[in-house]
């Protein structure tokens, strides 16, 4: 398929993550801080920027509370609001209306003019809740819509991957800032805290259905980290992704993108949690989240730049 | 000539042969019946995104193009002298522009048509000489707009060569009316237009370079900006190829691919919906970044066949089309067909007297606008219009022409909820490849507001289905 | 005259460039007053060069580079014979460029181009500079003189699509600028004036005298041909007001410099560039007084 297509594919499938993944946690985080002190919320505000990775662009304070929740929901300028992200998602659908399913284009369509017909500036403070739950719907919507609707052919399976690798980046951002706080001030170790975190990848009740037992932080590592079966951990999306990656290159020279996507599923497989947790975890996510923005690029790379991004100039001699 | 009107639809207030069928139908149906229909159609297209965007403004402006439920009907043997007609000019045409870009100008030599009046139209290219057009197809898609006059008669009002649009309309139109009024169409035995994106591909795969055993064909787009960007994605559905934009084609050593995911991908054939001048920066506009650097070149080389080609603006330029008939004459040997609207060229003196002295009654039309801007109806424009557009004409004589006012046939239309006369023209396409082809019908385009003889639709026109019979109609019912 | 030219172009990009389309016309043309006895053009990197003759009889070379560079170099050499010029008739009446058919058939070197637009004041001073004079070349070379007396050669003093008016106001020009205001001139009285390109083995351009040395290095220069009614196509050089003869070697003409520029392109990377044209000529004895000596 041509290179932009497959690109605008790949993105769209981030955009749409992303605004879910935003919602999710915008919606664990204001519950959590109806219990929080003034302090504690603006802590949790810059928590939120930092696993979106917004911390540096928002110009705002971090105490108020409001403007965190519309600089991430409602601001065009911004480009990695919610509303940014489903209105880019929709400009790139309809580029791809001879590519995907007229199903999936109207499921982008309606939620971007359901967005737009919503006054979300009053609706995001007087129902936060409702608007979340809107939001995370109609990702599962689009989501659902392509499974059911789309081929897999290489466009299912560039959607896909932009999905599972923006999921495994917010899933390890959100282990890196939420855990650091965790461990480094043992004294808020609460239950729910810990619930806070696992609900935040819709992983609570998963959880709880796999150990059956109250929450202990090397299994909620080892769940986030390396369950093999939960659609949210890293390595069920990195795996998912190298699925996705092999049906796209024909056999031969494996590329740079499957060389380094293996190698990073073989760290976080083969990690030693015991030693993570002894300390050098911060390292670790660090790491990791280096190098999935790596495999991102080798993608980029290899299948929408066969040319060139130089600008085209003109010149004539005398 | 004839100031009178031709009704399409009636002859003396009683329905023509070929309409009594769809009269009797329309007027069984309960009153608002119709208009509740038309709502549906309404809703249809702009779900499934059938609009175009109204230019110059911000994204996201996007128009459906209204479309009226009475449909145009076209008895058989009616058509076949419109068919003959249009393969005859089209036939042409093509003749005459590789005679111009590829032959010896032999037209020219002999005076068929002035030097000067090809040489000074806009859409002229010397950048386009001995660019090879396989099958002598520069006009692989041809749009020749017709109006009927007063007596009934058609005659070309215009020849589109570059890139003409409309056709997805003709499509999409049938497809709905075959929904809103499905007995009425069955009770018709009306030759079907659904063909159309096989047709074009068959042609376009037929002007593929020689070297090409099964050629790879694109759409190409100025990109989804454009006001007919959903014309160009449906065509590339229609025919199963890509639909692609400049910056998705590279050229190397003069061959031309498409960058996909597997690779560089080898592109034989491009149908373009880009305007030659944005075509190729090395070429033409050197600022140009919907193009494709060294396109041209690879075309020159062989390599790859672009169509329309280029540089055919030369012979759809407003004053060449006075001279349709004489190519017509030259090439073929044979009498129009069909005729042109009569005009007059304001450069011949014995032609600018008449100008001069029936101002007033003409329709004088810029040459290089399209789409219906700067044109000047004389019966209806004021003192001052006149005196501006006397003076226009005495300084640049080439940059208009003068027509007979013709009124343009009306047919009945549904207006609120009733049928009100209104006017129409018809755009046939047509598509040359090894043969040329007639897509049954085309495009009726209405002047929606009262009166008005406009029907572009960026001036508030619409459009009809546009029904071609097997027969002439004598059968009421099937 | 035996010419040996070689053209030739660096460019340096300050980083990576790839994807470049160019469109060289540097080869001499044949004629009456010279013969091409052969070219020859060298790229570097490699390239696959498509050639072909345009419409105006140009012979064209046009190439592409796809893989990353940071320097091209091309280099074009021509052997080209000229011979001496036939004499011109002067008798032919300027009253021939009012005839409509002439008028018409000579529209393309009548009508203004990007570079050859006159202001009223220009078109005055033409005017009144053919003001009596009756026989067209007498015209001709009239108008050339009003452009010399205009203009002073100034090296890098002017740029592609600086406006003409501008460029006689500022009283200073190269070759093109010469060319595109004698057409100018010409062309607002009627006269039909066309744009050549090509070579001028000179060792100073302004001058136009034929060099002592074997081997010189120049530019590329440009002249210009006036229709002369009945007689034909006559080059006149304003840039040096020397009769054209010899010492010039065409590459083509055009309406005006875009149709005959010698190298444009496209070319992805960045805008800057360092831009080197230089032309060698070198004068070898015919092989027949070789034999002589």
């Amino acid at each position: 398929m041509l290179s932009r297509h497959a690109e605008d594919l790949y993105w769209t499938g981030r955009y749409i993550e992303r605004a879910e993944d935003t919602a999710r946690l915008l919606d664990v985080t204001h519950h959590g801080m109806l219990e929080l002190s003034g302090e504690d919320a603006a802590q949790a505000n810059r928590d939120v920027l930092e696993v979106l990775s917004l911390e540096t662009r928002f110009t705002g304070s971090a105490e108020d509370s409001a403007a965190v929740t519309n600089f991430l929901v409602l601001d065009q300028d911004n480009p990695g609001s919610i509303s940014s992200a489903v209105a880019r998602a929709r400009t790139n659908a309809r580029g791809l209306r001879d590519r995907i399913s007229s199903e999936l284009w109207e499921a982008i369509n309606s939620f971007y003019l359901d967005l737009q017909a919503l006054d979300l500036s009053e609706e995001i403070h007087e129902h936060p809740y409702q608007v979340y739950r809107r939001v995370k719907n109609s990702c599962q919507m689009v989501t659902g819509v392509a499974a059911e609707t789309m081929p897999r052919d290489d466009g299912y399976r560039f959607l896909t991957m932009g999905r599972l690798l923006e999921r495994a980046e917010m899933t390890t951002r959100l282990l890196d800032v939420r855990y650091h706080r965790l461990v480094d001030s043992p004294g808020a170790m609460s239950f729910n805290r810990w619930a806070a975190l696992l609900k935040s990848v819709s992983a609570y009740e998963a959880y709880l259905k796999e150990y059956r037992a109250a929450v202990d932080p090397i299994q909620v590592l080892a769940f986030l980290l390396l369950s093999a079966d939960f659609p949210r951990s890293v390595q069920f999306c990195l795996q998912g992704t190298e699925r996705e990656l092999a049906g796209l290159i024909d056999t031969g020279v494996r590329s740079d993108a499957q060389r380094l996507l293996g190698m990073v599923c073989a760290k976080v497989e083969y990690c030693d949690l015991g030693s993570l947790l002894g300390g050098s975890l911060g390292d670790f996510l660090d790491e990791l989240q280096e190098d999935i923005w790596q495999v991102g690029a080798a993608i980029d790379t290899h299948f929408f730049h066969h040319a060139t991004d130089l600008d085209l100039h003109p010149y004539v001699t005398r | 000539m004839l100031k009178t009107t031709f009704a399409e639809a009636y002859d003396n207030g009683e329905p023509r042969l070929h309409y009594r069928a769809l009269m009797e139908r329309l007027h069984s149906l309960a009153p608002g019946d119709l208009q509740g229909r038309a709502r549906l159609v309404e809703s249809t297209f702009r779900t499934l995104g059938i609009t175009f965007a109204v230019s110059g403004r911000e994204e996201g402006l996007e128009r459906t193009w209204p479309m009226d439920l009475v449909p145009r009907i076209i008895p058989g043997s009616e058509w076949e002298i419109i068919e003959a007609g249009l393969k005859q000019r089209v036939r042409a045409l093509n003749l005459f522009l590789d005679d111009l870009y590829v032959g010896a100008q032999a037209a020219l030599h002999d005076g068929v048509i002035p030097r000067w009046v090809v040489e000074s139209a806009d859409g002229y290219l010397r950048e386009a000489h001995g660019l090879r057009a396989p099958q002598g197809a520069h006009c692989v898609v041809a749009g020749i707009d017709l109006i009927r006059d007063g007596g009934g008669v058609y005659r070309v009002l215009e020849d589109n060569l570059r890139v003409p649009s409309g056709v997805s309309y003709v499509l999409e139109n049938r497809v709905a009316m075959t929904r809103a009024l499905p007995i009425a169409f069955r009770n018709h035995a009306v030759r079907p237009v659904s063909h159309y994106g096989a047709s074009l591909l068959t042609a376009l795969r037929s002007i593929a370079p020689t070297a090409s055993g099964d050629p790879t064909v694109v759409v190409l787009t100025p990109g989804i900006a454009n006001s007919a960007y959903f014309e160009h994605a449906f065509l590339a559905r229609q025919m199963g190829v890509e639909l692609v934009e400049g910056r998705d084609l590279v050229v190397q050593d003069q061959v031309l691919f498409m960058r996909t995911t597997r690779g560089l991908a080898r592109v034989d054939v491009v149908y373009s919906r880009v305007g030659d001048e944005f075509l190729d920066p090395v070429v033409f506009r050197h600022d140009s970044l919907l193009g494709i650097p060294g396109i041209v070149s690879a075309y020159r080389a062989g390599n790859v066949t672009i169509a329309n080609a280029i540089g055919n603006g030369a012979a759809d330029d407003k004053a060449v089309y006075a001279y349709v008939p004489d190519m017509i004459r030259y090439f073929l040997a044979e009498e129009p067909i069909l005729p042109n609207v009569t005009t007059y060229l304001p450069w011949q003196n014995e032609d600018r007297e008449q100008i001069f002295d029936r101002l007033e009654e003409l329709v004088v039309k810029p040459v290089a606008e399209a789409g219906g801007y700067g044109i000047v109806i004389g019966s209806q424009a004021d003192r001052a219009t006149l005196e501006d557009l006397r003076a226009k004409l005495t300084a640049q004589p080439r940059g208009y022409i003068a027509q007979e006012t013709i009124q343009l046939s009306t047919h009945p239309t549904l207006i609120d909820a009733s049928l009100e006369e209104r006017h129409i023209d018809l755009r046939p396409f047509v598509l040359t490849g090894e043969d040329i082809e007639v897509i049954p019908g085309g495009l009726t385009r209405v002047a929606l507001p009262e009166g008005s003889l406009i029907v572009n639709s960026s001036q508030g026109g619409g459009s009809k289905d546009t029904w071609v019979l097997e027969d002439d109609g004598a059968v009421a019912t099937r | 005259m035996n010419l040996q030219i070689r053209y030739t172009t660096t460019f340096n990009y300050p980083k990576t460039v790839r994807d470049s389309h160019n469109v060289l016309k540097a080869c001499p043309t044949s004629n009456a007053a010279q013969t091409l006895e052969s070219y020859d053009l060298a790229i570097d990197p490699p390239a696959r060069v498509f050639s072909y003759v345009d419409y105006w009889g140009t012979r064209v070379d046009s190439f592409g580079i796809f893989e990353p560079h940071e320097q091209l170099t091309i280099v074009a050499t021509s052997h080209v014979v000229t011979h001496p010029a036939p004499s011109i008739d002067l008798s032919i009446d300027v009253a021939r460029y009012a005839e409509p058919d002439y008028r018409v058939e000579y529209r393309a070197y009548l009508d203004p181009t990007r570079h050859t637009e006159w202001t009223p004041p220009l078109a005055e001073l033409a005017r009144d500079t053919v003001h009596g004079v009756e026989d067209a070349n007498g015209a001709a070379t009239r108008l050339m003189e009003a452009v010399r007396d205009r203009l002073s050669y100034a090296p890098g003093s002017t740029y592609v699509g600086m406006e003409l008016a501008q460029v006689l106001e500022n009283g200073q020009g190269v070759c093109q600028d010469y060319a595109h205001a004698h057409i100018a001139l010409a062309r607002s009285v009627g006269i039909p004036a066309r744009y050549v390109s090509g070579y001028l083995y000179a060792a100073d351009q302004s001058l136009g005298s034929t060099p002592d040395e074997a081997e010189i290095d120049v530019e590329t220069h440009a002249w210009v041909e006036i229709h002369i009614p009945g007689w034909g196509w006559q080059p006149f050089d304003p840039t040096n007001g020397t009769p054209v003869a010899e010492s010039h070697v065409k590459i083509g003409h055009g309406r005006d410099y875009d149709d005959v520029a010698p190298l444009r392109g496209v070319y992805h990377g960045p805008e800057d560039h360092e831009l080197g044209v230089s032309v060698r000529i070198s004068r070898e004895e015919l092989a027949g007084r070789q034999s002589q000596q």
